[in-house]
């Protein structure tokens, strides 16, 4: 009798799966998700790809017309997300904070290169 | 063991795993039985080697801290909170109390998961795949938690020499004790039914016997010794973190066989959760997050020796400085690698379709236990290799 009281009340139950992408997983806001560097704040001092465990971050030359006054050496970290194990010790290593962080987690994608390239260049010509 | 197979008559030799659908991880269990009965069974390991002890000489301590709590993906937070500890003997600093507590929090909540993992893991293997999804399912809770608490899922990086990398806000707070409260019920309900149920109980009791004096002379660690009713847990023995503050019992079963570790492993649960409440409401006041920016690059000479209660049982840590950003050697010795190579006895007697069950019944954890190096049996070649050749790369092993 025990079971058919549980059969009963499974049946009028809501599922305990979510029938992703349709509907998202609720994450925290604050959970180590994608993040890049704002180049209006970094100085280029390469801390953070000294300091990554995973050596996913390479420092690469700023473009000629796009140097910041701050950004001396000319150098902007770029992070490879596929290497990347989101510890995010370089956001807490960074003496400047000039790390943007999200949440974002869904970073599956068809290309074989995933970087930070693109996202931290766009901070320059907001 | 080697001559009771000499002279049994063995009729069957059974290889279960590598890979296996039982043993969700990669080891080799060679079963010597005479029909049904198992009279040897030879532990192989070596399939997840991976080094970690060796890179560890090469990266610097703080990069080292990351890469020692992917030892392992179920424990990451005891191996990062004893690396850390051993860090902290080193530099001579301590961690403020909330941190101390914090870090208390972290270690529960993933005892928590690991032991409902391999809770949900035995009722699979059992075969009991209703039970297995319905304890996977409040898992999620914690995992929730412990997203709530270190902003990751699984792997929580969340210990720096000094205290711990983010700290919990009121809203979190409570939070995590709405999890908790809402987890507890579905744990006692799950050892009701771990208790009662007839298929665990023929499957579990009295399988894998292992008398208290064996265990102690194997060595056995974790909730195997105290399954086997020996009072032996670090937690008490050497208190570490906050633990010498907060109210806990040693839970010990005297039932010696599979299903009183499992039991030992719920009782734990329930304790686990019972401390995180009382680390959530006696939470300190003061800083908790150290700053990184701040900690020393290159450290001074010393060596440390910690230990901790893993989920498993003890681990330790042995971290030598010569000075500089480096360690000189980093030495990670787990309790899957007692538990598991001096197993072997155990399985003694049984028969074949209890192996998997009683090996489960050990928590296994290879990635965990394997960074040791198998050196070449088969060729019968003994070769003495000094430490200093072996970090200056002049021998290949």
């Amino acid at each position: 009798m025990r079971i058919a009281g549980e059969v009963l009340r499974n049946l009028f139950r809501k599922p305990a799966t979510i029938q992703y992408p349709k509907q998202q997983t609720q994450i925290e806001p604050d959970a180590r998700g994608r993040h890049f560097a704002d180049l209006k704040k970094c100085i280029g001092c390469s801390l953070c790809a000294m300091d990554c465990p995973s050596k996913a971050i390479v420092m690469k030359k700023l473009p000629e017309d796009k140097k910041p006054p701050q950004n001396r050496r000319g150098l902007y970290p770029v992070i490879n997300y596929l290497n990347c194990i989101y510890c995010y010790r370089c956001v807490t290593i960074c003496p400047v904070k000039a790390y943007v962080t999200s949440s974002e987690y869904r970073l599956a994608t068809e290309s074989k290169v995933l970087t930070s390239e693109e996202l931290s260049l766009s901070t320059l010509s907001r | 063991m080697a001559e009771a197979r000499e002279k049994a008559t063995v009729t069957l030799e059974i290889p279960i795993g590598p890979q296996h659908p039982a043993l969700h991880e990669p080891i080799l269990l060679r079963v010597f039985a005479d029909g049904e009965e198992v009279i040897d069974v030879e532990v192989v390991t070596g399939y997840n080697h991976r080094g970690i002890e060796k890179l560890c000489e090469s990266n610097s301590y703080y990069r080292d801290l990351f890469l020692v709590s992917r030892t392992c993906g179920i424990c990451n937070t005891i191996h990062a909170d004893v690396y850390t500890r051993a860090l902290e003997q080193i530099l001579g600093r301590e961690p403020s109390q909330r941190a101390r507590y914090l870090r208390v929090l972290a270690l529960e909540l993933e005892r928590i998961h690991s032991h409902l993992l391999l809770a949900a893991t035995i009722a699979e293997i059992v075969g009991f795949d209703t039970l297995f999804m319905l304890i996977m399912r409040d898992r999620e809770l914690v995992m929730k938690a412990k997203e709530i608490l270190t902003g990751c899922r699984v792997h929580a990086d969340y210990y720096m020499p000094g205290g711990v990398r983010r700290d919990i806000d009121e809203v979190k707070r409570s939070r995590l004790l709405e999890i908790l409260n809402k987890l507890e019920p579905r744990v006692h309900k799950y050892i009701t039914l771990f208790e009662e149920d007839p298929t665990i109980n023929s499957r579990l009791l009295e399988v894998g016997v292992i008398k208290p004096v064996d265990a102690v002379k194997h060595g056995l660690l974790g909730p195997i010794v105290r399954g086997s009713g020996i009072d032996y847990d670090i937690r008490k023995l050497e208190p570490y973190d906050a633990y010498d503050e907060i109210p806990f019992n040693v839970i010990v079963e005297k039932g010696c066989d599979s299903f009183s570790r499992m039991m030992v492993r719920w009782r734990e649960t329930v304790e686990s959760i019972e401390m995180c409440r009382y680390v959530l409401t006696h939470l300190p006041q003061g800083e908790a997050v150290v700053d990184e920016k701040r900690l020393p690059r290159a450290f001074p000479k010393g060596a440390a020796f910690t230990r901790g209660e893993a989920p498993r049982g003890e681990l330790t840590y042995y971290v030598e400085s010569a000075g500089g950003p480096n360690p000189y050697r980093v030495k990670i010795r787990t309790p899957s690698l007692n538990n598991l190579i001096n197993s072997r006895f155990v399985y003694v007697g049984l028969s074949v379709a209890d192996v998997p069950v009683t090996f489960a019944s050990f928590d296994p954890c290879i990635s965990c236990m394997e960074r040791i190096v198998v050196i070449d049996r088969r060729r019968q070649v003994k070769k003495i290799v000094s430490f200093r050749d072996l970090a200056l790369r002049r021998v290949r092993v």
